[in-house]
C-alpha cells in the first residue's frame, strides 16, 4: 500500500522530452510554412493593410509558442507523476496549475492504449482511462510499462462496487 | 416469461390530442383566416397539412400496434418499431427513481403516466408508460420496488452469515410498512411561498402574451384605442384600474401557489422517499434511499431574508416529468431552514448535517479580490468603445462600469462569507455562492472521483482548490476554492478511506 500523502512515485518515460520536442518541431515547421506562404501572398498581391497587421500578430504568437515549445517539455516531464494500487489511480501534473486526481479503480469503465507513428519511434504509448464523468490520460509512458499498467488497471477495475 | 402486452389504447387519443393542440394555430391560419385565399402557397399548404395529419393518425395506430412490453421479476422487456424492430431489456436494478404524473385529463379518465428513470446514458434512459390505468401503474411500481427490497434483504442475510446482529434483518424484512408523513405545507406556508416565488408577477406577462396573440388576428388595438382614450382621461379610473390590477395579481399569485404547492406531501418508509404534489394534475416521485447521490440545499437572496431554503435530492436518473412545470427536482422549495435540515436527517439516515462548518482563512479573500474579472474587463472595454448615452447622460459608461465592478466585488465578498466546508465522518459538506448560496452534501462512497488543484498564486498563499464529481444527469461537479493546504491533504486522506463503506459486488 502506498502512502498517498507523499507525491506519487512514478514519472513518465525520459524519452518523452525528446518526443515532445520532435512533435513540437514538426507542428512548428508546418505553422512556419503556412505563415511564410501567407506573408508571401500578402506581399505579392498587395492585400489590405489590416491583413498585414494580423499576420504580424500571428508571427509574434508563433515566436512565443516556439520559445515555449523548447522550454516546456522538461517542465512538463518534471511535473508529471502517477501511481496506482488496487484501490486508486493517482495522477499529478501541471506546470502552472498543479492538478491532482484521485480515481477509484472501481469507477473506471475503460482503459485504452494509443500509440502514434512518432510515439512508436520513441517506444512510447499513452494510456487513457475513462470513468463515468470524464477521461484521464497519462501521456507518454514506455510501451511495456503502458501495456503492463493497462492490464493491471483492467484487473483492478473488474472488481465492481454494488451499484447504488 | 409473461406474455407481452400493448400499451393502453387511449395512448393514441392522447397523441392525437397533443397534435391537435400543437397544430391548431396552423390549422386556423390555413383554413379559417386565409380561408378564401386561393394562392398556391395556401392551397398546397392545406394539402400538406392534411397529408401530415393523415400520416400521423396512421403512424400512431401502427406504433401502438407494434409497441409492447412485458416484465418478469427481474426486468422489463420492451419491443417497438414498425419496420425495424427494437428489443430492449432493462433490469429493475438499474432504475434510479420512479416518476408518476397524472395530468388533469388523465385524472378524468382514471388513468396516469409513469416513468422509470435509469442512470443509462442516451435516449433510452427511461422506461415510459404515457398512459396506463392506475392499477397497472401500481403493479409496475411494486414489481420494481419489490425486486429492490429482495436485493436489500439478500445483502442483509449475507451480513448475518458473517456474524452481524440478527435484529437488522427482521426490521428490513417487514412487509409493506406504513409510510411516515414528514411534511405537508400549512396555509401559512403556502402564503409565504406565493410571496417568495413572486408568482404574483406572473399575471402580467400572461395577460400581455394573451393580448398580443389575440390582437394580431382581430385588430384589437384599433377597437380598444377608441375606448382607451376616453377612459385614460379620468385619473380616478386609472387609479382604480391599477388597484384592481395589483389585487388581481396577488389573488392570481396565491391561487397559483396553492395549485402548484397545495397538496405537497413528503413521506418515507424504511426503503424509499416519496414526494407527491399537485392539485389539478398530480405528480409523484419516489426514490430508494440508497440511490440518493447527494443533497443540495439552495437559498436565493429573498429566501435567505425569510429564512427559507430549498432541498434537492440528486439522483442519477432524470428527475423531470416532462415539459410542464410538474417536475419534482426538490423537496418542498420553501422550507424553513431548520426544518429543512431536520427533514434531511429524518428522510435519509446517515445524513446528519452539521451546522457549524469551517470558514475560509482571511487570505482567501485577498486572492479572490486580486483575480481580474473578465466579465468586468470585457464589459468596460465595450462600454468605452461604444460610449452609449442612457437618457442623454454622457457619463453613462463609467457609471455603468463602476456599478458592475461593485456588483462583481460584492458577489465575491459574499461568496467568501458564504463559503463553508466540513468533513463530518463519511459526509462532506460544501457551501458556496454569492447572491444565491448552495450547500452540497454527499457521502464519500457516492463521490466518483476527486481533484485537487493549485495555481501559482495559490501556492504562494498556501491554498488549494478541491473538486468532487458525483453521479447525476448530467454529471454533477462541486467546487471548493481556496482552502488551506492542510485541508487539501485531510481531504485526500478522507477520500482514500471510502473503501471502508463501499460494498464490493462479488457477483462478477
Amino acid at each position: 500500500m502506498n502512502d498517498f500523502n507523499a507525491a506519487p512515485r512514478h514519472s513518465l518515460s525520459p524519452n518523452a522530452i525528446n518526443y515532445w520536442r520532435r512533435e513540437e518541431l514538426i507542428s512548428n515547421l508546418i505553422a512556419f510554412v503556412v505563415l511564410a506562404v501567407l506573408f508571401y501572398l500578402d506581399w505579392r498581391f498587395d492585400w489590405y493593410n489590416w491583413i498585414g497587421w494580423i499576420l504580424i500578430g500571428l508571427a509574434i504568437i508563433f515566436l512565443i509558442g516556439l520559445v515555449w515549445s523548447v522550454l516546456s517539455p522538461p517542465l512538463t516531464f518534471k511535473s508529471w507523476r502517477y501511481d496506482l494500487d488496487e484501490e486508486f489511480l493517482y495522477l499529478q501534473f501541471g506546470i502552472w496549475n498543479r492538478t491532482e486526481q484521485l480515481v477509484p479503480m472501481t469507477k473506471i469503465q475503460a482503459v485504452s492504449l494509443t500509440q502514434g507513428p512518432l510515439m512508436r519511434k520513441y517506444k512510447l504509448a499513452s494510456l487513457s482511462v475513462e470513468t463515468m464523468g470524464s477521461s484521464h490520460a497519462i501521456p507518454a509512458l514506455p510501451k511495456e510499462t503502458a501495456a503492463e499498467l493497462r492490464e493491471r488497471i483492467a484487473h483492478f477495475a473488474k472488481i465492481k462496487e454494488v451499484e447504488q | 416469461m409473461i406474455a407481452a402486452q400493448r400499451h393502453h389504447p387511449v395512448q393514441i387519443l392522447f397523441k392525437i390530442g397533443r397534435l391537435i393542440r400543437n397544430s391548431v394555430f396552423i390549422f386556423l391560419v390555413l383554413f379559417v383566416f386565409q380561408g378564401d385565399n386561393s394562392s398556391l402557397y395556401v392551397v398546397y399548404g392545406r394539402y400538406a397539412f392534411s397529408l401530415f395529419f393523415l400520416w400521423f393518425l396512421v403512424s400512431s395506430v401502427l406504433t401502438w400496434l407494434t409497441t409492447t412490453y412485458a416484465l418478469d421479476d427481474q426486468r422489463f422487456y420492451l419491443r417497438r418499431g414498425i419496420f425495424s424492430k427494437t428489443d430492449q431489456s432493462i433490469p429493475f436494478s438499474k432504475v434510479q427513481n420512479i416518476n408518476r404524473h397524472t395530468s388533469f385529463v388523465h385524472r378524468l379518465l382514471g388513468l396516469t403516466s409513469i416513468r422509470f428513470e435509469t442512470g443509462i446514458a442516451g435516449e433510452d434512459a427511461s422506461v415510459k408508460f404515457e398512459v396506463v390505468t392506475q392499477n397497472e401503474a401500481a403493479r409496475l411500481e411494486t414489481a420494481v420496488q419489490e425486486q429492490k427490497e429482495s436485493l436489500v434483504s439478500e445483502v442483509c442475510t449475507n451480513i448475518d452469515r458473517a456474524g452481524a446482529a440478527p435484529e437488522t434483518e427482521r426490521v428490513i424484512r417487514k412487509p409493506q410498512e406504513e409510510r411516515v408523513i414528514h411534511f405537508q405545507p400549512t396555509r401559512q406556508d403556502l402564503l409565504k411561498a406565493s410571496m417568495t416565488s413572486f408568482s404574483f408577477l406572473l399575471l402580467v406577462p400572461l395577460l400581455a402574451s394573451l393580448y398580443y396573440n389575440v390582437s394580431e388576428f382581430f385588430g384589437l388595438e384599433e377597437r380598444l384605442d377608441g375606448i382607451g382614450s376616453t377612459l385614460v382621461s379620468s385619473p380616478w379610473f386609472i387609479a382604480l384600474a391599477v388597484g384592481l390590477m395589483i389585487l388581481a395579481s396577488f389573488v392570481f399569485g396565491i391561487i397559483h401557489s396553492f395549485i402548484k404547492y397545495g397538496k405537497y406531501k413528503i413521506s418515507s418508509d424504511t426503503q424509499r422517499v416519496y414526494i407527491q404534489k399537485g392539485v389539478l394534475s398530480e405528480a409523484a416521485f419516489s426514490i430508494a434511499k440508497e440511490r440518493v447521490q447527494a443533497i443540495e440545499i439552495t437559498q436565493t437572496f429573498t429566501k435567505r431574508i425569510l429564512g427559507l431554503a430549498e432541498v434537492k435530492l440528486i439522483s442519477a436518473g432524470s428527475l423531470s416529468m416532462g415539459p410542464e412545470d410538474m417536475s419534482i427536482s426538490s423537496l418542498y422549495p420553501f422550507l424553513p431552514k431548520k426544518r429543512a435540515y431536520a427533514l434531511v436527517t429524518e428522510l435519509l439516515p446517515g445524513y446528519r448535517i452539521q451546522e457549524d462548518m469551517n470558514r475560509l482563512p482571511r487570505r482567501a479573500l485577498w486572492i479572490r479580490l486580486l483575480v481580474p474579472s473578465w466579465l468586468w474587463l470585457i464589459a468596460t472595454a465595450v462600454l468605452i468603445y461604444f460610449r452609449p448615452e442612457f437618457l442623454g447622460f454622457e457619463s453613462t459608461w463609467w457609471i455603468a462600469s463602476s456599478l458592475l465592478l461593485a456588483i462583481v466585488f460584492t458577489s465575491r465578498v459574499l461568496d467568501f462569507l458564504h463559503t463553508r466546508y466540513c468533513l463530518n465522518d463519511e459526509l462532506i459538506q460544501l457551501k458556496n455562492g454569492g447572491f444565491t448560496s448552495t450547500l452540497f452534501v454527499t457521502k464519500r462512497e457516492k463521490i466518483v472521483e476527486v481533484e485537487i488543484t493549485q495555481n501559482r498564486i495559490q501556492r504562494k498563499f498556501g491554498l488549494s482548490s478541491l473538486q468532487t464529481v458525483t453521479r447525476a444527469r448530467p454529471i454533477h461537479t462541486s467546487y471548493l476554492k481556496d482552502v488551506p493546504d492542510t485541508m487539501a491533504s485531510t481531504f485526500r486522506h478522507w477520500y482514500r478511506g471510502r473503501m471502508k463503506e463501499v460494498e464490493l459486488d462479488n457477483a462478477n
